[in-house]
């Protein structure tokens, strides 16, 4: 028996999101859209063969030259409205190829230069007596990335407490300044990493509360931190059950309690997240650290007394030098940097992917 | 199963019914007003070392452009940096913001459900690649690009005032650096105005169609004014990034004590920023080193109102309607 209305036919907003009429293809549609792809392309591929137009100026023709045949190909297929659509669809696909060039034109340069660095040598050792025109068999980096990993460390430590503790604020205590918080949170996300620089400088350092050393860093890069990790925290706590806090409190214990032994281990991977993104936002931060942290070519292991080394002020200070060397030393620095950026960044999301699952 | 909601009221009763809860709630509360207290500490601290500098230049500090301690007086000036970070922002969001939506309508509308997410993916790492990196690849790697698409539009477009170029030199110009910030703002513009148009109700899409529409029609009629307001958020957001970018615009724009107005091809420009991080480590003294935190109040200050209109549109457009 057939019944006339079965519930589970009618579809769920999540297959509706996925809805796209405009996706309705023929094989004369497929047909179209083919040559419309392959002819200009053709054309590109003939005028950089064949004539002596500059290649850049051919690459800028391809675009209205691709627009025109998918105009074509549009208003053949689905008529006048077609000729819209294609544009948007052409420029789309643009957009997108775009990104993804300058994505893989980065990470092919880091890699075609910054490997040409990596040596044992150039991971363990500092740059003690070491200039810009000293061969790259000499001297390495590993003074900056001790650095670079102390100052993280130190902001982390500075960061985090407070960062979660700021969400907690919205989402567990609900105090009547929330909405106030969270706008101040946000603005502060947007203070720029020059200024968080200038502000320790100028309140701490210039003053002689402390040297230009890893903690005046550590406490640049923590304002920076913040807003980061208190806004990816606060929106990990919002997805624990209102089930959860109400089964605490009901068993009687107190609000305190209930936010250390419940939310915050029912989070847990969440809150690992927030700090792995708070460590990615800051960790690649240059402007700061010229004006706290200086620069120092020895190992410094104190982080009040002196001057520190960190990749991305090893990166500044080589890059535009007129020594091959020192440029191939910046490109290992940032081949390095980048490496312990896609570490935390793979790790922040093989972390979240879990929590949805 | 319901449980009933939490009302704010419940919970604060909960909360200080126990001698231990009010301290830890005393103590919650005051780590959760210390991104105020920051924000404030950096308005008092900058604005107090701007305030002299003020006494003695007057309203000659933001409306002239020079940067000259040897003259007696002194002629400091950060109009043409203050001028040329805006130039720089309108060049980086006149691509970025078409590149973002396009993006967008791509991630959203038309890529099939693999491509989509490798595409989110790619511009979170995008967003995730340190300002130095882009900028030692923008100076390598871009630089010489970028030289032979200004020389095209200068030899075939030179006509266009935007587009001149009396110099021969096509290095350090507004372009380039507008460029790279471009790069930094796509992520940050992408990720919201994403959202925004993922969240039109999909009943609205069907009914577009149902009427007839077409892609091009359903998004100017119906995605795009229903989004409009995370999207002009998003642009804002990416605004305020671009105003405050500092190492990457430092190894491609050539810093000019001048005012380039909107030679965007011509070699020269300014950026609060990056004159900050250029003079700091040659600064001459206490008195240039106060002049650099003044100028980098007034970049505070900037930053600060873009950020919090972007924050009051994007919160007010949804966020909180989840």
């Amino acid at each position: 028996m057939t019944t006339l209305f079965d519930p589970s036919r009618i579809p769920t907003l999540q297959q509706q999101e996925r809805i796209r009429p405009w996706n309705k293809r023929t094989k004369k549609f497929d047909v179209t859209v083919a040559l419309a792809v392959i002819v200009p392309l053709l054309i590109v591929v003939a005028m950089f063969q064949f004539s002596d137009i500059p290649d850049a100026l051919v690459m800028v023709i391809y675009l209205p030259l691709q627009l025109i045949a998918s105009g074509i190909a549009a208003s053949l297929t689905k008529g006048k409205r077609g000729i819209g659509d294609s544009i948007i669809i052409v420029n789309a696909i643009g957009a997108s190829i775009f990104s993804f060039v300058v994505i893989i034109s980065v990470i092919w340069s880091l890699l075609s230069h910054g490997l040409k660095a990596l040596s044992i040598p150039f991971l363990t050792q500092n740059s003690t007596y070491i200039s810009p025109s000293t061969p790259l068999e000499y001297g390495g980096i590993a003074h900056a990335a001790l650095g670079t990993l102390l100052i993280v460390a130190i902001s982390a430590l500075i960061a985090v407490p407070i960062g979660i503790a700021t969400a907690i604020y919205i989402t567990e205590v609900r105090g009547k300044a929330v909405p106030y918080v969270r706008f101040f949170v946000q603005s502060m996300s947007g203070v720029p990493s020059v200024v968080a620089g200038l502000f320790i400088l100028t309140t701490l350092i210039l003053t002689g509360a402390i040297n230009t050393s890893a903690f005046a860093g550590g406490l640049a890069y923590a304002i920076l931190m913040l807003p980061t990790v208190a806004r990816t925290a606060e929106e990990v706590l919002r997805l624990v059950p209102d089930d959860l806090r109400t089964g605490a409190l009901a068993l009687g214990s107190t609000r305190a309690r209930t936010v250390f032994q419940v939310v915050l281990p029912a989070a847990k991977t969440g809150i690992v997240t927030a700090i792995i993104l708070g460590v990615a936002r800051v960790i690649g931060e240059t402007a700061p650290l010229l004006m706290t942290a200086g620069k120092n070519d020895a190992t410094v292991t104190n982080p009040f007394s002196d001057p520190i080394s960190t990749l991305p002020v090893s990166i500044f200070e080589n890059v535009a030098q007129p020594y091959p060397d020192a440029v191939t030393r910046a490109w290992g620095s940032a081949l390095i940097l980048m490496v312990l950026v896609a570490i935390l960044f793979t790790t922040a999301r093989l972390i979240g992917r879990n929590k949805v699952k | 199963m319901a449980t009933p909601d939490l009302q704010q009221r419940d919970l604060q009763a909960a909360a200080t019914s126990h001698r231990g809860d009010r301290v830890f709630n005393r103590a919650i509360t005051v780590a959760a007003f210390v991104s105020l207290i920051i924000l404030a500490g950096i308005a008092v601290f900058l604005g107090a070392q701007a305030l002299p500098v003020f006494q003695e230049l007057g309203f000659s500090f933001l409306t002239t452009t020079a940067w000259d301690l040897t003259t007696d007086p002194v002629s400091v000036g950060i109009f043409g940096m203050l001028y040329g970070s805006i130039l720089l922002s309108v060049v980086a969001l006149v691509i970025a913001v078409p590149a973002s939506l396009l993006l967008s309508i791509f991630i959203v509308f038309l890529a099939p459900k693999k491509l989509a997410s490798v595409l989110t993916n790619s511009i979170d790492l995008m967003a995730a690649i340190p300002s130095v990196i882009l900028g030692l690849w923008a100076f390598y790697v871009l630089n010489p690009q970028a030289d032979e698409w200004q020389r095209l539009l200068n030899e075939y477009l030179g006509w266009i005032p935007f587009f001149e170029n009396a110099s021969g030199n096509f290095l350090g110009t507004p372009f380039i650096a507008g460029f790279v910030l471009a790069i930094m703002v796509i992520p940050i513009t992408t990720s919201v105005t994403r959202e925004v148009l993922g969240r039109t109700p999909p009943d609205l899409i069907n009914a577009a169609e149902a009427l007839g529409c077409s892609l091009w029609t359903m998004l100017r009629y119906v995605a795009l004014p229903y989004g409009r307001g995370g999207i002009v958020g998003g642009v804002m957001l990416g605004l305020g990034r671009a105003l405050g970018e500092t190492i990457a615009v430092f190894f491609v724009l050539k810093l000019v004590y001048d005012t380039n107005w909107y030679h965007v091809i011509e070699s020269g420009g300014g950026s609060v920023a990056t004159l900050i991080v250029s003079r700091f480590g040659e600064a001459s003294g206490p008195f240039e080193v106060q002049l650099l935190l003044a100028a980098g109040f007034f970049l505070f200050l900037m930053t600060l109102i873009v950020n919090m209109i972007a924050n009051l549109i994007v919160s007010r457009t949804g966020r909180l309607k989840k």
